[in-house]
This record gives C-alpha cells, sequence and structure tokens, in this order.
C-alpha cells in the first residue's frame, strides 16, 4: 500500500481576530498509514488541535479559513469537497473524539437516542437496528450491563464512563480514522491508563488508523507508532515512536522532554515564551528561545526536512550540509 | 519558637451535607475528607497527592480554615486555628497564604496587576500606596517579571506568567506557609518546569514550608519532601518522596505510580490497570474504601487463590451486587466467566465449587442469590475492617491490610516487588 | 527568564503592628457621598419643619425632588466619581465606545435628551395654552387646519393652507401649546422618572443579588422565591392601586412603584454572577489573604457585576418612560403634568387634529427608547472585561 490514508500537505489554516491574522496552522504536512497511531504532540498554540480540526473542517468559519494546502483522505482532496459531502465523512468514515466528553454528549437525550442517531446520520438502517448496535458498541467499549444503562443521561454517568460512550459514538460508523484530541486529558491517570488501553485494543480489532493530539508525552510513548512534533504552527520533528523518544533530534522535542517533571533529574526549563502568534519570527519558529541557535536559525523559513536516520526528520539547520551537529553532538553529551 | 511542626493536622474531617427534596433535608453526607493527619514541618514541602474526588483540595482549604473543618484539630506552630480570635485569624492569614490552580481566574480582571498584587497588604492595613508600589515592583521582579508589569492588566499575560503573579500575591505577606492547589496543573509542561524551578527557589531561599496539592506525581516528585497519598477522603500512605516512589506500600499507590505513562516507548503496556471507577463519596465501600479496585485485595484465608484471581471473583461478586451483570446478554456459565475475566475453573476445588454454584444461579437469572452465596463463602478482611495507617516494614506508614503485624495475608512480594 | 538570578534572600519585611487599620482610615469619595446625603437629610429635616412651604424663593421642593436629590447624590458617586477618578483606566473603556457608531449616536441622543430634560424647562418655561395660536403646523410645513373656525395662522397664508413658522418649530396644539415646550417638559419628566426608578432598581437588584449569590443557603432561597413572586406582580396595577389609595397619582409614586417592583430580573443577573465570582481566583485569593466579607463584595463582585447592571437597568429605562406616557395617556398621572401621554391623548383622534403633534412625540419616544437600548448594548459589549486572555 504506497498511498497513506491521511496525507495532510503544506496546510495553513488562519484566524482573524482583532490582534490580526493569527497563521495557527502554517504549513504542515504530515501521513497517517492505515491502521497506524499518529500523535500530534506540542504544547498549547503550538497549532496541534487546528491542524486536526482542518482535516474534516471543523473549525469555524469564518474567523478561521483554511487558506492553503491539501488533505487526502483515501485519495480526495478533503479541502475541496463541498460541506454536504464532507458531513459524510464527518462520523462517517472520520470519527472524532474529544477532550471533554461532557461537551461531546447532549444532556437532554439518553446515550441510546444519541448514539442510534450518530448511526442513522450515516447508515440508512431501520431503528431497531441502530439500537442493536448501539447496544453492542457500548458493551464493547466497557459500559457494564448495558441494557439498563443505555437508556440513561449523560449525567448519570462518570468522566470516564462519559468519554468511553463518546467513543462508542465515534465508533458508531466503523471509521478508517479516528481523530481523537486530547481524550484522556481530563481525566484521572487510573481511568486514562483504562482509556488508553481501550483505544488501543479497538485500533487493533478494526484496523482502523488513529490521529491522536496530545500533550502529554508520556501518553504519545504508550501509544504512538509515529510522532509529529509541533511548534508554533510548524512541524519540528517527526519520526518513528523510538526514534524520537530515543534519539530527540530537534532541539525543542530534547527541551520538551528535559521539562518533564519527576523523572528523579533536574529540572530543566526552555525559558523565554511562545511568540506572537500573528506575527511569528522569521527563520526557525523556535530561534528566540533555542539554545543551539546560530545565525543562519535568524532568517528565511523554516528549516527544511533533514534527515537524521531512516524516516526520521528534523527541521533544524543544523543538520544540514553546513554543519556537522557539534553543538547538538555536545548537548546529546550531558 | 517551640520544636513543634509548623503545620500539625489531626483527624481532620469534613463531611459536606447533601440535601434533597423541597424542604432541603440533610439526607446523606459527602465524607470529603475524612480523618486524616500529617505534619509540615518547617522548611518542608508536603505533597498530598490522589485522584479528583480524593478530597486533596479541601483538606487544603480546611487546614487554612477557608471552610469550617467538621471535626478534627489545626495546629499552627502548636496553637490550634479553631480556638482564634479575631486578632489571631488576621495573623494567621499573614502567615499562611495559597495559591490557586486556574491562573486565568485569578484576577480581578479589572485590577492592574500591581493592584492585585498588592490587595493583600491593604487587607492587612498598609494603605500607604508609595509603600505598596515599592513593595509590588520588588517582588514581581522576584518572580521574574519586570516592575513595570504592575501598571498592567491580567490579561496581558500568558498562563505561566499570571501563575508567577499568583505566587508573588501569595508572598507578598511573608508567609511561613504556602499552601498550593494544583499550582501548574494548568499549564503547559515547558512553563510548568519554570513555575515549578521558581517555586523551589523561592522555597529554599526564604526558608518557606510548602503545601502542595496534585494529582500529578510528577510534578509532586520534583517538588517534595514527603508525600502523603489520599484516596476517597482517607490518607493511605506517607513517605520521603524518594521512598514513596521506590518503595511503595499500599497496592493503591503502587497502582497510581503505575498509571503514569512513563515517556519511554519501550515500557508501554506496564501500567497495572484498576478496574472500575472512583466510588461515590457519599456512599463510600466498607471496611477499606478501595477493595472494590484494589489488585491486591486479601483472599479469605479458607481458601487458595491463584494470582489476582480473587480480584475477579470479587468485582463479578460486586457486579451483581450492583446489578450490573446483564444475564440476558450473557446466557450460559462461560460466557459469564469469560466476560468477568474470571478463570475457566479455580485450582482451590472447595473454592471452584462455590464459584460454580454462583455462576450458575446467575446464569439462570438469579443475580441476588450468586452474590449472595459469595459473600457468605468469600469474606475479606478489606471488606470487614478499616485499616489504620500504621508503621510499615519499609519504614513509613500506609493504610492497609497487607500489613497488619497479625497478618498472615502479608504476601513477601509487597515489601519485596515483583514485576 | 530563569529564576535563578535572585539578589536577597527575603522579601521586604513590613512591620504589621504600625498597620492596623484605622476606621477614620476614610476615602475622600465615601465621605463626600455621607456629607451630601447628610446636607439633603438635614434640608429635608429644615423644609419640613421650618420652611414649610417653599425653601428658597419661590422654589418648592416637593417629594419627588427629594427622592431625585439622593438617586443624583448615589449616581455621581457609583457613576461620575469611578469614570473619572479612574480617567487612566474608564478614558480607554470610553473611547471605545466612542469608536462604535451606534454607541455615539445614543450617547450623543441621551446626552441631548438628559440637557434638554434639566434645561429645557427651566431656560423656556412650561408649555402654555394661547388660543391665538393653536392649531399652528410646524416651520415648513403648511395645513389647512386653520380653515377651523376661530383658528388664525401665525404665519403666512397661501392656498396651500397655513405655513408653519419658526416661531413655533414644531408646530402647537389644539390648545396653543409649543410642542418644543412639551416634548421639552416631557423629556424632564422622563429623566427625573429614569435617574431616580433606575437608581431604586440597581441599589435593590445589587444588594439583594450579591447578597443571595454570596452568602447563598437560605438567604438565597429566601431572597429568590421573594423575587419569583414579585415579577408575578403587575407594576402596573400597583401603581393603580397605590396612586388612587395613599401615595396619589404622579412620579413619586410611579417611580417608588416601578423602580420596587422591576428590580427581579436585575437581581437573578447579578446573582448569577456573584455566584459565578464567589468560587473564582481572586475571590478564594483575596479570602485566604484574610479579606472580609465586605471587602470581597465591595472590591470584586459588585464592581464586576457593574456591566451586568448597567446593561440591564438601561434596558428598564424605556420602559419606564412608555409606562409613564401610557398612564398619563390613560389619565391615571399626575393631572397637574402637561405629560407627553396626557398630550398624545388629546392630539389623537377622535379629538386630535394636527399630526405634528403626535409626530413629534413619537419621534422623541422611539427615539429615546431606542438610544437607550443601543446604548445598553454598546456599553455591555465595550464594558465585559476579557476574563481571559
Ligand atoms: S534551526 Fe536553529 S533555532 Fe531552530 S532548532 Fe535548529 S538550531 Fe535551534
Ligand atoms: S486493605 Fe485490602 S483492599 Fe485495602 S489496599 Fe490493602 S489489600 Fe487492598
Amino acid at each position: 500500500m504506497s498511498n497513506p490514508l491521511l496525507s495532510v500537505r503544506d496546510l495553513h489554516t488562519t484566524f482573524d481576530t482583532d490582534d490580526g491574522t493569527v497563521r495557527a496552522v502554517d504549513g504542515v504536512s504530515f501521513d497517517v498509514d492505515a491502521g497506524e497511531t499518529v500523535c500530534l504532540v506540542g504544547e498549547s498554540g503550538s497549532g496541534k488541535t487546528v491542524a486536526c480540526e482542518s482535516i474534516t473542517k471543523l473549525i469555524p468559519t469564518p474567523p478561521g479559513e483554511i487558506a492553503a494546502g491539501e488533505v487526502r483522505f483515501d485519495g480526495e482532496d478533503l479541502t475541496s469537497l463541498p460541506d454536504k459531502q464532507l458531513t459524510e465523512y464527518r462520523g462517517g468514515r472520520i470519527g472524532h473524539v474529544f477532550q471533554n466528553p461532557q461537551g461531546a454528549l447532549d444532556p437532554v437525550y439518553t446515550v441510546g437516542d444519541q448514539l442510534v442517531e450518530a448511526i442513522r446520520l450515516h447508515r440508512d438502517v431501520p431503528k431497531s437496528a441502530a439500537r442493536e448496535r448501539a447496544h453492542s458498541l457500548l458493551d464493547r467499549v466497557g459500559i457494564g450491563d448495558v441494557e439498563d444503562r443505555i437508556d440513561d443521561y449523560p449525567h448519570q454517568f462518570s468522566g470516564g464512563m462519559k468519554q468511553r460512550v463518546v467513543v462508542a459514538m465515534a465508533l458508531a460508523c466503523d471509521p478508517d480514522l479516528l481523530i481523537a484530541d486530547e481524550p484522556t486529558t481530563a481525566l484521572d491517570v487510573t481511568i486514562q491508563a483504562q482509556v488508553l488501553r481501550l483505544l488501543d485494543e479497538l485500533q487493533d480489532e478494526r484496523g482502523m488508523a488513529m490521529l491522536f493530539v496530545t500533550h502529554d508525552l508520556g501518553v504519545v510513548a504508550e501509544i504512538a507508532d509515529r510522532v509529529v512534533v509541533m511548534y508554533a504552527g510548524k512541524v519540528m520533528e517527526t519520526g518513528d515512536v523510538y526514534q524520537v523518544f530515543e534519539n530527540p533530534s530537534h532541539p525543542y522535542t530534547k527541551a520538551l522532554l528535559e521539562c518533564l517533571p519527576g523523572r528523579g533529574r533536574a529540572l530543566e526549563t526552555i525559558g523565554g515564551t511562545l511568540p506572537d502568534p500573528t506575527d511569528p519570527p522569521d527563520g526557525c519558529r523556535f530561534h528566540p528561545r533555542c539554545p543551539h541557535a546560530v545565525p543562519a536559525c535568524e532568517d528565511g523559513d523554516q528549516p527544511a526536512f533533514e534527515d537524521v536516520g531512516g524516516s526520521h526528520q528534523a527541521s533544524c539547520v543544523l543538520y544540514g550540509a553546513d554543519y556537522d551537529e557539534p553543538e547538538l553532538a555536545e548537548a546529546n553529551d550531558d | 519558637m517551640t520544636d513543634d511542626p509548623l503545620l500539625a493536622v489531626r483527624d481532620l474531617k469534613k463531611h459536606y451535607p447533601v440535601r434533597s427534596g423541597l424542604l432541603r433535608r440533610v439526607t446523606g453526607q459527602v465524607k470529603a475528607v475524612d480523618g486524616i493527619s500529617f505534619e509540615v514541618r518547617e522548611g518542608e514541602t508536603v505533597g498530598l497527592v490522589g485522584e479528583s474526588g480524593c478530597g486533596k483540595s479541601t483538606t487544603a482549604t480546611s487546614v487554612l480554615r477557608l471552610e469550617e473543618p467538621t471535626a478534627g484539630d489545626v495546629y499552627f506552630e502548636g496553637d490550634d486555628i479553631t480556638a482564634y480570635d479575631d486578632d489571631e485569624q488576621k495573623r494567621f492569614r499573614r502567615r499562611a497564604q495559597m495559591v490557586f490552580q486556574d491562573p486565568n481566574s485569578a484576577f480581578d480582571p479589572r485590577m492592574t496587576v500591581g493592584e492585585s498584587v498588592a490587595e493583600p497588604l491593604a487587607i492587612h492595613g498598609l494603605r500607604d500606596d508609595d509603600r505598596q508600589a515599592e513593595i509590588v515592583s520588588d517582588i514581581l521582579e522576584r518572580v521574574g517579571l519586570s516592575a513595570d508589569d504592575a501598571d498592567r492588566y491580567p490579561h496581558e499575560f500568558s498562563g505561566g506568567q499570571k501563575q508567577r503573579i499568583a505566587l508573588a500575591r501569595a508572598l507578598i505577606l511573608n508567609p511561613d506557609l504556602l499552601v498550593a492547589d494544583e499550582p501548574v496543573s494548568a499549564l503547559d509542561v515547558s512553563v510548568q518546569a519554570e513555575i515549578l524551578s521558581l517555586l523551589d527557589d523561592l522555597q529554599s531561599e526564604l526558608g518557606l514550608s510548602m503545601l502542595l496539592i496534585s494529582h500529578d506525581l510528577g510534578v509532586v516528585r520534583e517538588v517534595c519532601d514527603r508525600v502523603g497519598v489520599m484516596y476517597l477522603g482517607e490518607m493511605v500512605e506517607v513517605a520521603p518522596t524518594e521512598e514513596l516512589f521506590a518503595n511503595p506500600q499500599h497496592p493503591y499507590t503502587e497502582a497510581l505510580l503505575a498509571s503514569i505513562p512513563e515517556p519511554d516507548p519501550r515500557s508501554r503496556g506496564e501500567a497495572v490497570e484498576l478496574t472500575g471507577d472512583v466510588p461515590d463519596p457519599s456512599n463510600p465501600p466498607s471496611g477499606c474504601s478501595f477493595h472494590t479496585r484494589c489488585p491486591r485485595v486479601v483472599p479469605p484465608e479458607d481458601f487458595e487463590f491463584p494470582d489476582g484471581s480473587f480480584r475477579q471473583v470479587l468485582d463479578f461478586r460486586l457486579a451483581a451486587e450492583n446489578g450490573d451483570v446483564d444475564t440476558d446478554a450473557l446466557a450460559g456459565d462461560t460466557a459469564l466467566r469469560e466476560e468477568f475475566g474470571l478463570p475457566s475453573s479455580l485450582p482451590d476445588p472447595d473454592a471452584e465449587s462455590v464459584l460454580a454454584a454462583a455462576i450458575s444461579d446467575a446464569a439462570s437469572g438469579d443475580v441476588e442469590a450468586a452474590a449472595d452465596r459469595l459473600a457468605d463463602a468469600f469474606p475479606t478482611v478489606c471488606e470487614r475492617t478499616d485499616p489504620e495507617l500504621v508503621d510499615t516494614e519499609a519504614g513509613h506508614p500506609a493504610a492497609c491490610h497487607l500489613h497488619d503485624a497479625a497478618s498472615e495475608h502479608a504476601p513477601p512480594e509487597l515489601t519485596n516487588p515483583q514485576d | 527568564m530563569p529564576s535563578t538570578e535572585q539578589q536577597s534572600p527575603l522579601f521586604t519585611r513590613i512591620d504589621w503592628r504600625d498597620q492596623s487599620a484605622s476606621l477614620l482610615d476614610v476615602r475622600p469619595r465615601t465621605a463626600g457621598l455621607v456629607l451630601a446625603l447628610a446636607a439633603v437629610a438635614v434640608t429635608f429635616v429644615y423644609n419640613h419643619q421650618v420652611a414649610t412651604t417653599a425653601l428658597v424663593g419661590t422654589w418648592d421642593l416637593r417629594r419627588m425632588d427629594w427622592l431625585l436629590f439622593v438617586a443624583c447624590i448615589l449616581l455621581v458617586r457609583y457613576g461620575v466619581v469611578p469614570l473619572v477618578a479612574n480617567w487612566e483606566r474608564s478614558s480607554g473603556t470610553v473611547r471605545e465606545f466612542l469608536r462604535r457608531p451606534a454607541g455615539l449616536l445614543s450617547l450623543a441622543w441621551i446626552l441631548g435628551f438628559a440637557v434638554l430634560g434639566l434645561v429645557g424647562p427651566e431656560l423656556i418655561g412650561m408649555p402654555r395654552v394661547d388660543f391665538y395660536a393653536d392649531y399652528q403646523p410646524p416651520v415648513f410645513t403648511t395645513s389647512h387646519v386653520t380653515n377651523i373656525a376661530n383658528v388664525e395662522c401665525v404665519g403666512p397664508v397661501t392656498d396651500a393652507g397655513c405655513h408653519g413658522t419658526w416661531q413655533y418649530p414644531l408646530g402647537t396644539t389644539s390648545t396653543g401649546e409649543n410642542v418644543v415646550n412639551i416634548v421639552m417638559y416631557g423629556a424632564h419628566i422622563a429623566l427625573k422618572l429614569s435617574i431616580t426608578a433606575a437608581m431604586i432598581m440597581v441599589v435593590v437588584a445589587t444588594a439583594v443579588g450579591t447578597t443571595a449569590g454570596y452568602f447563598g443557603g437560605w438567604v438565597d432561597d429566601v431572597l429568590m422565591r421573594y423575587v419569583d413572586f414579585q415579577q408575578t406582580i403587575p407594576a402596573i396595577v400597583v401603581y393603580i392601586i397605590v396612586a388612587t389609595m395613599y401615595l396619589g397619582k404622579g412620579l413619586f409614586t410611579l417611580a417608588l412603584v416601578f423602580g420596587l417592583l422591576n428590580w427581579g430580573g436585575i437581581a437573578r443577573l447579578v446573582r448569577s454572577e456573584t455566584l459565578e465570582r464567589r468560587e473564582s481566583g481572586y475571590v478564594r485569593a483575596a479570602r485566604s489573604a484574610g479579606a472580609s466579607d465586605l471587602h470581597v463584595l465591595r472590591r470584586h463582585i459588585i464592581p464586576n457585576s457593574a456591566a451586568t447592571v448597567i446593561t440591564a437597568a438601561t434596558r428598564q429605562i424605556p420602559l419606564l418612560i412608555l409606562a409613564q406616557v401610557l398612564l398619563a395617556y390613560l389619565n391615571l398621572s399626575d393631572v397637574r403634568l402637561r405629560s407627553l401621554g396626557e398630550i398624545l391623548n388629546r392630539a389623537l383622534p377622535p379629538l386630535g387634529v394636527g399630526w405634528w403633534v403626535v409626530a413629534s412625540i413619537t419621534v422623541f419616544l422611539v427615539g429615546t427608547v431606542l438610544a437607550f437600548n443601543v446604548f445598553g448594548d454598546t456599553a455591555r459589549d465595550v464594558l465585559d472585561p476579557k476574563e481571559v486572555a
């Protein structure tokens, strides 16, 4: 299979605000193969959420706009599709799970009704069949005693259980791709572990691809096959999960891993603040905060991707032909 | 100054009445905090960790008497703070300060940062504007901002900067005790790191004592000297930080530690998965409140259960008691066993015959009988009695029957964890 | 900024024994408020005990005026003083407000309305009956009404009829009152009524809303049940009963009854905001720093409800003005008041003839109602502080 299931190319998403145009996603490319889990990781303001919402145009337009780029899903360019056709993808072949399960469920309908509706929106099946399917989905995501609970309202479920219901809804039409935006961030760790396990199992079972957005590197390490590290609207580094964690190459990725608390060593900090999203710096977006910055980092565009081994790439001049990575090699020795 | 710890909490309880009906009659109690004790010594940082609903934030506010505790004592330098008169209370307010979780709602949007930071000064009677400005600019610089920032408004700052300002406000009265309730959980990791190291610096320079409330064990590990782990309003384990991480004595602590996803893809899938949700604090389980989820729950003495299989049996029983066994969908014994992860047969024939009987009860639709049968045959000490917080062999206290001195159920693996 | 570059290990030390808060430590604006209120009280007593007729010369104060005085003092203390004292801060808000065309227009109209209402009647006096100048059309228009017997045209008469003149720019009524004077006098009454009734509403609503929201529990229950109850009482009916049986018809009764019965909705809004703010970080921080409830209410809760209260109050004002006109139209107001309603009553068919009387009054009323509504909307947009970045 040579064509990836999802291929995002040079995506630009902008937002008009009172303070100017925010280039939330500014030339981002990545692929998701069938059956694969790709993690978009970054801090707030990195554009990771906007990037994944741009795929099915869930961003509010206006003020948002997909200014340029291409999103190919199974060969079809989603950015050029009319809204009507897009809605068939949303919740159909592409499922969504959001951070806050509270907001994803309508408080005035029972979870069963919401699931039935989600199914019938895309499948022309009678109510009874849809309900049967809802039943088996809820059972699959680990809602005990579905018979009793299917007619409960969302508020009767705990946070973790609600997120399971949301997962069930996302799976309603057997999606090929599940987009999960910080699905476990609002949950307690022990519940997070349960939901992550569930997602992992579901993905294996169904062979679906998953695009997982998170700020938590621990979660990334837990589930990702490949990792896309974003900063200030740009991709900094991409690679296989082992490559990225064991040989982080981009100075931003390194810094991010260094400042994780509680690993029993001195805490490093990045220093400085995120650039102004309406007026990002020239050159490498990270250069005002980068400890390894050289003059070449300050002009032009974001540095091109350089191979740092296999499919592992970093957008940093130090890996370019002009440099021998001396600084970075040194940094790696610390 | 005496040898008393700066803050000593003894058997603190905070119960909230649950009211219902037209007349708002009290129909129950949420035991948010149910008898916890700990102390914070001078210059020490103590962490309280636990999941949401474990009562850690309520502990923080009750300790500062921002909420009136239901029972128990809180001593500040040996004096009972619940007995303070108004003057002493005001003095205590100067000496114990609090920082809250959400930096975005921490400031009155109408006030400049300078005014907000100076507010505690005014509350305590220092109203001289020049003096205030001087102190504010000093402190803003100390938390890594500039004196000019005093004239700007909160919305002009990022989350991390706001949390610095919140720290400035909390420290402006020169307190001896700082209570920080999830001070970094609303921030990005890189910003978290900055705030944590600022906290660390300030704390060591000022000799502050700190009580840090967090759900994040990583954060706790970073700054705390000692940690208390809370579950459903109770303290289940207290230990020096490194010891807690290296040698947890309570099964809950163990599970909590194991649930933290490690930023290392090679260690994936090693989480000890806790089954089920945190129980409702208005109706906590009897005995050890963790017994509904505990992977090490103590099996009855008269039977043999291979590793962990008693957990599944108990899960099945609890599900049966709650009416969560769907006998229509799960027709037949094997389907039931599969659903609850029960082995096809238990090695102990006595235990197996009880289980088999219970399962056929359930399969024939009489779920209640199944539950009763299991409850009668397989009593567990964890359900019967509430374990005390007692010293363990590891040297620090934990509240778990596995450590009961008289108990023969302490398996060797807890003090010597198997993998 | 690395946090390690700290210089001295200790912050500024403060000797708290020197800083005991003194009760005499009051701000000038508080003192001013107390003085002004005291002055009103003293004059009131003087007026009722000693000089029972006119206070100075022919200036005879009536109960409505006393109420108005108090309302104005409160308006100055809680509206004008903060605006001016924090000019640095408020100027931004004001500029933001004026940048919006709708805001600018509505403010201009309201200011015009206020100035006219304040000085108009003093400068050009009350509308006077003048049977030599009845039925005069407005300037630039003509009318045939002068064909009615006994009506003389003040301006030139042509084939098109009687031409209006600058003497009566908006024409006159069937009894020869100048419509300009009528509108001004109408504005005067409306202004008095809106200031007093709005002030009553604002004060009561803020007090009740914050108390209920902040203290919660049974206090909240009792107050909000009362609001539920009160909202079922139609103010107009109460006015009719109270006016005919006790206090007499007139502005005073109107302001009092409408002011005291229409604050429920505002109080509800204030309560829900208070509930939210009570849990906010800054309130909790202030409380943990030892602030009293009074401090929290005064410094944080009440000022932050200002936007809501102002918006809600400006929405009530047009209703009040219309209610007053309606009551006068139905002859349920004080007969001595040459109110717009009463004039309308006379100007509308079957009695009325001149269209211009109705037109002027309608334009004035519609403009004012619109202006207040637009003002309220704009104020809400502008005042809503950015709680999140
Ligand atoms: S390109 Fe330059 S600034 Fe950017 S990460 Fe590499 S070294 Fe740092
Ligand atoms: S007492 Fe029993 S249930 Fe509680 S933690 Fe210990 S082993 Fe688990």
